[in-house]
């Protein structure tokens, strides 16, 4: 078998430099005058205009329209050939007369192929503007997500890893946010064809061949409906027609313990809850347990509970073919251990795609991608926060332990009667003793036939399957040991809870298109046009189990499952089934003049079930131009210019908002269950009947979110194609955001789903590369991106001019329900509270405060209960006191710019990659460090563990801080932790998200080894980064898909660094 | 071409222009499993009765209850005031974004707009024939009844408010006068006086819903608003009243757990316990059970103490009157519930009592060294654990659940007693006040003693004159017959829901000079936030404990519209004191 594939491996093209040239030699001559033929390497087509140049002269020619050339060139010289979109080429002359050239494709130029909607282009052709990040690229980085790879690589996509957690989601925005809807500003992903109703989990990354990011209007609107947040558009590693690769790749990851808090020790917090007793005018009465701070056993929740995480990833791939047939396979398996105990990812996918062309004009591919994923993240972003609140002793509660595990199946608690401390739980005993499953299976299969009629038209029928199926199960044990030893005081026993859900996505699309492509003369055309039908279906079930006792401490003992009530549409527990479907029309015409002038228009018609009858269809043009002007004669002998091509494009695109269907109808509900807030019905003599209410009004016009995209950008090459420079300013402008927004009660409802609002997304992309060959051992590169977006509300409703975060993200205490509020004009998710001045220093200045108050008609300043070492907020109304009305913006989540940084070099077998990630300009709510400085446990009787930074610097009369508030039992009451300006940070960084050496084994060994190519490499993820922000890392993102809640720190999952070692095999 | 291909490319062209075709129109029609349409919903009787029970369900609502009718029915007149997050309530500062107003009008709103969407649905379905005539009837006008108690209360708390009356509205009607609202009110009242059931035919399992004496109550008191006070003595001496309804012997049994929907009661919110009724059910997960009883109750007991009693108004009764010890008990006091008797031999029987008496707690212990059964003792009066002050006196009318725990104990936190909107005792105040207006002070005076014999247990003295003033000087006797009728009103509602908007319905400037005149108020600046030392009696150490004395200041008597209904619906104007 191995000899089979060397055989066939002789025309292989596996590897650049193998497959740059082949070079024919013919007579021998002593003249100077050297002639040759210049060919494309990949087809063997004569190039005109390639510039050929004696190295170290200046003697110059260009190849004729055989691509012929003739040079005078001393016998010992050295030949460069350079032509746009292949890399530079030299070759020694030798003495030779004819020395004849075979010129490779560089890939990164500008006639590398773009996938585009329904069709590819080239990038020299396009019109629009579009990003693309190729296999190599991902390659170079182990990631576990195909967003992953597009972070920073791609200029005007901003990609965030908002949580560490294994498996979490990444939240990717193009081109800035353009809808207040919640999970309204991801953009459509079309996987191998298939346009995506879903997320891309079942792609394994080293699968992935390219990524095409179609951003403005131009390139979108052949999506419609889906487009307004761009389209990304994903393909899959094919066979080649030649030959047989086997790729072998294996990494190991060893994930290290994050950054932790800096927290007091049992010692610490015990004496800090004395002094606050003492404090406190018998407000707070210290536990018993904590009067002597020597005698406590501490407990570090943070080092109980983070560990070093493991990750291990392989991946076989087969790609190969004949002729008639190329099929591409592969196996991945992903197995990460999280650095939080209890979190785990684990990932298999299978993957192929195969292509048959039985005859020339009759083709058929199919692509299959299938993923199982098993997740856990039992305690995780939310719950995170915890660990630094923890007080950080168990004294006083289980007589049996006071660690949070004994080892022999007794687990610390907290003391139930004491009322501070009472409602915390022991997290190593929930993550060790409750069993959760999270299995997802992903299928996404498509196929296709194509017929080519007549030269340049094709006919093709697509039909495609998304599905995904998920069951989770949840078990809690019966837990009575509180009760074992306190008795009733303690409460209610917990009681064994068991719940299992069943979901299910179905969807299908089926679409037919006719494409004619064709050249006459100088004139180009490029036409496609089709139908689609896609309909999706959302099923699911979900039952709890009652047990019959309440001492079940096992899962087998579950029984009487049974199904929940009714529950709402999009939670994963409801019981039902949604459908929606799309039916389109869409087609693209582009037309080419002497490859200077392109035109190109694109019009799709979509129709949605999400909306009612009169309103479901909606029309999405555009149009662009483009002119190359490097075509232009009086450029066309400008030297130290490759290529300069200007673009302009205007269009409207849609978005759905990711709206839950029947949103336009008049809906009635009988409510949620009987003991939930959410229930619509009443007793009458003591029984509950149930209720009916309306729950939504009729709203008929309801419709589709559409964004005005205007595009300008330029493309430019220098230096041969090693310098590109892609650059693009765009304006944006969004409006009618579906949104389930608050409504005057007076209607009948507390929330109403309307269009609602505009915004606008104004900004400046730039991309650059530079790739060097120094000489065959040393060539480096260098990429970067860089982004601005400006955002802002331009309308919302009428009467308003101003939305409140919403989306559900809760932060615990009194004050906290509203964090931002965006204004018309300004950035959406604008941070929101009091302006802080400090703190207050004595009576005397509150005194004083009180009394102007006064004089202005105010009962006091701030609060009745102000004392000294109180957070001193700013009056900024000058009413004379400071209430809500005097909350003020405090700054953008957004960033000004944000951007990357590549730097590759390769050096003899050595290669090294270098990537930094990086925004500027944005503000964090450090809420976590505001939840550190709160000795109470806000919004709770409670008290909580606070940081080392603020226990030693904190106000006390011996210590008059302006910074840090003195320490109390009862903030909720005192408010210095509100929402304000104090927790406001600046969260710009720059992080080196990665750095890789690798070896790759010198070919004549490999060849030994009967491989063709062998790399090891070591790899680290965010080694470091460069921040003035105070938390633990500013990489955060938008929480709960909702741009009203961005930049929040509320303890997400922490990223730390990885350290991996790696290996790629390719078989020969 | 050969004719293989030919063959093919023709079924892939018809395919292709085929689909066209097979996009049927109802492709893009699906169907919703999650929620019904109108036209899906109403197709059995119980669907329909469902409808208007959701009305009555806008009322289970623990902020709508206790932190907005509550809090206004009380602490304005300065009997009981606030301890925790809403002391501005104490010094009549309440801001226009206090978080339950928002509750109040929201929920009222959505009530009256369900009342509003079902007279079309309950007609619709009485002509399909879902429903019989009767039927029909009792649920519109059980809609009629809640919309126009509805707009009783709006109207009272926040003076005129929009009057919503159709099933479509976009919600942005501005507000409507006062007197308005009361004739909408009387409207409502009118209607469901005569669809109703009368309470004699009412089925026990329908216990709760509106009957026609509620809405002869509730018309007689919008009337008494409009200052129409013959049309409410008519409305008051209607035998659905006067025969159906009957003060209970005994003034406790009025508020004991185990008399819930009693006789004297004309119309109660009905709760019922479903799920947990600690935080993690309750509260948490936001069942409807209410968190308004041990709300009140001490810390020493609860762990809350968020509303406590003005000592005034325990010094305020009469020698002999049993109102006091089952409304406001202090220092020294046992809790006289015959329920929390029975279930805990009083106050000693609570486990945090129990268990602070053995770890030998002063707090638990009495002033005869054994645990304690009074609400704190003279020595060591209750001002709660928390060290914010408290007068050491509390709502004994709201004590009587005996399941309740507090945060202590088994956590009982959220209990399931009714809350009384409006029985029959205030019924013969009102009646008694609305006699006074027309002349009748002999009518007047036999209705009051109906209501002062029962607080006497017999018989009422026959002077009435307060126990003592504030400083614990002699109160002189009460002889102005609408002061007498203001005096019941304060004695035998105080701590219900009623106390308030009978003042303040009395006339403009009756309600503050009431309070002034009961509390030695002071006309200190507006919002004066600061508590006086009270100045007699147990709580007298020199120390504050909780105690305001200011005036209510000139338009106060009524809440700000809430900020947030106002930015929803820009024409909406606040009410000009604030």
């Amino acid at each position: 078998m191995i000899k089979k594939l060397q055989i066939k491996n002789v025309v292989a093209i596996i590897g650049l430099s193998l497959s740059l040239l082949v070079m024919s030699l013919s007579g021998y001559a002593q003249s100077g005058k050297v002639t040759g033929t210049v060919t494309d390497g990949s087809n063997g087509t004569p190039l005109p205009g390639v510039t050929v140049k004696v190295k170290g002269t200046q003697a110059t020619s260009i190849t004729d329209i055989n691509g012929a050339y003739s040079i005078n060139a001393p016998a010992n010289g050295t030949l460069q050939f350079s032509y746009l979109g292949f890399l530079t080429y030299e070759v020694a002359v030798n003495g030779n007369s004819v020395v004849n050239a075979r010129l490779a494709n560089d890939t990164r130029s500008l006639s590398e192929v773009v996938v585009v909607g329904y069709g590819t282009s080239t990038r020299k052709d396009l019109t629009g503007s579009v990003a693309s990040v190729n296999a190599a690229t991902i390659a170079k980085v182990p990631v576990t997500s195909l967003e992953q790879a597009l972070q920073g690589r791609a200029a005007g996509v901003q990609v965030t890893n908002n949580d560490g957690a294994p498996g979490a989601n990444v939240s990717v925005l193009i081109r800035g946010i353009g809808s207040l809807a919640s999970y309204g500003n991801g953009p459509l992903y079309v996987v191998d064809g298939y346009a995506t109703s879903g997320g891309i989990n079942n792609i394994n990354p080293s699968d992935i061949e390219s990524i095409d990011v179609l951003k403005d209007a131009s390139a979108t609107a052949i999506y419609g409906v889906r487009a307004a947040n761009g389209v990304v558009i994903v393909t899959t590693k094919k066979g080649k027609k030649d030959g047989v690769q086997v790729d072998v790749t294996a990494y190991t990851a060893f994930q290290g313990r994050p950054k932790e808090y800096k927290v007091l020790n049992a010692q610490q917090f015990a004496t800090l809850a004395n002094d606050v007793a003492a404090n406190s005018n018998g407000n707070f009465q210290t536990f018993d347990a904590w009067k002597d701070p020597a005698s406590l056993t501490n407990v570090d929740w943070q080092n109980a509970m983070y560990r070093t995480g493991i990750t291990q990833n392989y991946s076989v791939a087969l790609r190969g073919g004949t002729d008639k047939v190329q099929s591409a396979t592969s196996i991945s398996y992903y197995d990460q251990k999280g650095i939080v105990l209890g979190s785990y990812f684990k990932r298999v996918t299978l993957g192929n795609n195969s292509d048959y062309q039985p005859v020339k004009w009759l083709k058929s591919s199919t692509s299959v991608k299938y993923s199982y994923q098993d997740s856990n993240n039992p305690f995780g972003t939310g719950s995170l926060v915890q660990l630094s609140e923890l007080p950080p002793t168990l004294d006083g509660g289980n007589k049996f332990t006071n660690q949070p595990s004994d080892g022999k199946g007794n687990y610390g608690f907290y003391n139930p009667i004491y009322t501070y401390v009472a409602k915390y739980s022991n997290p190593v005993n929930t993550v060790s003793n409750d069993r959760y499953q999270n299995i997802t299976n992903y299928l996404l299969a498509n196929t296709s036939l194509e017929a080519q009629v007549i030269d340049g038209l094709k006919i093709k029928t697509f039909v495609g399957i998304n599905l995904t199926t998920f069951t989770g199960s949840f078990f809690q044990p019966e837990d009575d040991r509180l009760v074992q030893q306190y008795g009733s005081q303690a409460g209610a026993s917990q009681n064994a809870f068991y719940n299992q859900h069943l979901n299910q996505t179905f969807e299908w699309l089926w679409e037919n298109t006719i494409s004619y492509n064709k050249t006459f003369g100088k004139h180009g055309i490029n036409f496609v046009g089709g139908v689609s039908e896609q309909k999706n279906t959302w099923n699911g079930m979900g039952g709890s189990g009652i047990p019959p006792n309440s001492i079940i401490r096992d899962l087998s003992q579950v029984t009487n499952l049974q199904l929940d009530a009714n529950n709402p549409v999009g939670s994963n527990t409801g019981n039902g089934q949604n459908i929606y479907s799309f039916e389109s029309q869409f087609a693209r015409l582009t037309y080419k003049f002497d490859d200077k002038y392109f035109i190109n228009g694109t019009v799709r018609r979509d129709g949605s079930s999400k909306f009612d009858e009169g309103h479901q269809y909606g029309v999405f043009p555009s149009g662009s131009v483009a002119w190359r002007a490097k075509q232009e004669d009086f450029l066309k002998d400008t030297p130290w210019l490759d290529d300069l091509k200007i673009r302009g494009s205007y269009g409207e695109v849609g978005n759905q908002g990711s709206i839950n269907p029947f949103q336009y109808d008049a809906l009635y509900s009988t409510g949620l269950p009987a003991a939930s807030s959410g229930n619509l019905g009443y007793p009458f003599n003591k029984i509950y009947q149930k209720g009916t209410a309306s729950t939504q009004p009729p709203n008929p016009s309801l419709k589709w979110e559409t964004d005005y995209i205007t595009d300008i950008g330029a493309d430019l090459a220098f230096m041969h194609g090693d310098l590109t420079i892609t650059a693009d300013w765009f304006n944006r402008k969004s409006k009618d955001f579906l949104l389930l927004l608050a409504a005057p009660a007076q209607s009948g409802y507390n929330y109403i789903t309307r269009n609602v609002g505009s915004m606008q997304n104004k900004g400046f992309e730039f991309a650059a590369n530079y790739n060097h060959t120094i000489s065959s051992d040393l060539k480096y590169g260098i990429g970067l991106t860089f982004t601005t977006v400006s955002n802002k509300l331009t309308s919302i409703t009428s009467g308003t001019d101003f939305v409140t975060n919403f989306g559900g993200l809760s932060v615990q205490g009194i004050g906290w329900s509203t964090f931002t509020e965006t204004h018309v004009g300004q950035p959406v998710g604008e941070f929101y509270g009091y302006k802080s001045l400090g703190i207050f220093q004595s009576q005397a200045q509150i005194d004083a405060l009180n009394a102007s108050a006064q004089a202005k008609g105010k009962g006091f300043y701030q609060r009745t209960v102000t004392k000294p070492g109180d957070r001193y907020f700013a009056d900024t109304n000058g009413d004379g006191g400071v209430d809500a009305t005097d909350q003020t913006s405090l700054g953008s989540p957004l960033p000004k710019f944000y951007g990357g940084i590549n730097l590759d070099l390769t050096y003899k077998a050595f290669d090294f990659n270098a990537y930094f990630y990086g925004v500027y300009g944005n503000k964090i709510l450090n809420y976590t460090e505001s939840a550190m400085e709160s000795f109470q446990n806000r919004g709770f009787v409670g008290v909580q563990n606070v940081s080392a930074d603020y226990y030693q610097n904190r106000w006390t009369t011996s210590n008059p801080s302006n910074t840090y508030a003195r320490a109390t039992s009862n903030d909720d009451a005192i408010g210095s932790n509100l929402p304000s300006s104090a927790w406001i940070q600046n969260g710009s960084f720059l992080k080196l998200k990665n750095f890789t050496v690798g070896y790759t084994l010198p070919s004549n060994i490999a060849n030994s080894l009967f491989l063709n190519k062998l790399r090891i490499y070591l790899s680290t993820q965010n080694l470091f980064t460069i921040t003035g922000y105070k938390g633990l890392d500013p990489e955060i993102g938008i929480q709960g898909g909702n741009a009203t809640q961005n930049g929040i720190d509320n303890g997400t999952y922490p990223s730390s660094k990885f350290y991996t070692i790696g290996i790629n095999v390719t078989l020969k | 071409m050969n004719m293989k291909k030919l063959s093919i490319i023709l079924i892939a062209v018809s395919a292709v222009l085929m689909f066209p075709l097979s996009c049927k129109k109802d492709f893009l029609k699906q169907t919703n499993t999650f929620s019904s349409t109108a036209d899906a919903t109403f197709q059995k009787p119980q669907d329909v009765v469902n409808l208007v029970n959701s009305i009555y369900d806008t009322y289970q609502n623990a902020d709508l209850l206790k932190k907005s009718i509550w809090y206004y029915a009380n602490f304005l007149t300065h009997d009981w005031f606030n301890n925790g997050a809403d002391i501005v309530w104490n010094y009549y500062a309440i801001p226009s974004d206090f978080g339950a107003l928002p509750a109040f009008w929201n929920n009222a709103y959505i009530g009256v707009a369900r009342a509003n969407a079902s007279f079309a649905i309950i007609a619709n379905a009485q002509k399909k024939g879902v429903i019989t005539q009767a039927l029909a009837d009792r649920l519109t006008g059980e809609a009629y009844f809640l919309r126009g108690m509805t707009y009783y209360y709006l109207a009272g708390t926040f003076g005129g408010v929009p009057l919503e009356l159709n099933a479509i509205t976009t919600g942005l009607t501005p507000r409507a006068s006062q007197d308005d609202v009361f004739k909408q009110v009387v409207s409502d009242m009118k209607q469901a006086e005569t669809l109703l059931l009368s309470k004699t035919t009412l089925p026990t399992s329908e216990l709760g819903r509106a009957t026609k004496g509620a809405a002869y109550g509730f018309e007689g008191a919008a009337q008494m608003w409009l200052k129409d006070y013959a049309a409410a003595l008519a409305a008051f001496n209607n035998t659905e009243l006067t025969s159906n309804y009957h003060l209970m012997p005994n003034f406790v049994d009025v508020g004991e757990f185990d008399h819930q929907n009693n006789d004297e009661s004309l119309f109660e919110i009905q709760f019922e316990i479903s799920g947990s009724q600690s935080w993690d059910g309750g509260w948490q997960a936001g069942g409807e059970v209410a968190w308004i009883d041990d709300f009140s109750w001490p810390q020493e007991i609860s762990g809350f103490g968020y509303d406590y009693g003005n000592p005034g108004l325990w010094y305020s009764y009469q020698p002999g009157d049993l109102r006091k010890a089952v409304t406001i008990i202090g220092p020294g006091d046992e809790n006289k519930s015959p329920g929390i008797i029975a279930k805990w031999g009083g106050i000693k029987g609570y486990a945090v009592v129990q268990s602070g008496f053995a770890a030998g707690s002063a707090t638990y212990t009495g002033d005869d060294g054994k645990i304690i059964n009074t609400c704190g003792t003279l020595l060591h009066p209750w001002y709660g654990t928390d060290g914010t002050p408290r007068s050491g006196y509390y709502c004994a009318k709201k004590w009587r659940d005996p399941n309740l725990t507090g945060a202590n104990g088994n956590s009982t936190i959220f209990g399931s007693q009714n809350q009384i909107l409006l029985r029959y005792s205030e019924i013969l105040l009102d009646r008694a006040e609305c006699k006074v207006r027309t002349g009748d002070i002999p009518g007047a005076m036999a209705d009051l003693k109906l209501v002062r014999d029962r607080a006497f247990g017999g018989t009422a003295p026959a002077v009435m004159q307060d126990g003592a003033r504030v400083d614990g000087s002699p109160a002189a006797p009460i002889t102005d017959p609408l002061q007498m009728v203001l005096s019941e009103y304060r004695h035998e509602l105080t701590a219900e829901f009623s106390l308030m908007y009978d003042l303040r319905r009395a006339g403009p400037g009756v309600a503050a000079q009431f309070i002034h005149n009961a509390y030695n108020t002071s006309a200190a600046a507006n919002n004066n936030i600061n508590q006086v030392i009270y100045p007699y009696g147990p709580t007298h150490d020199g120390k504050t404990h909780g105690v305001w004395l200011n005036d209510l200041p000139a338009g106060r008597d009524i809440l700000p519209i809430p900020q947030s209904a106002i930015g929803l619906n820009p024409n909406l104007k606040q009410n000009p004191g604030y």
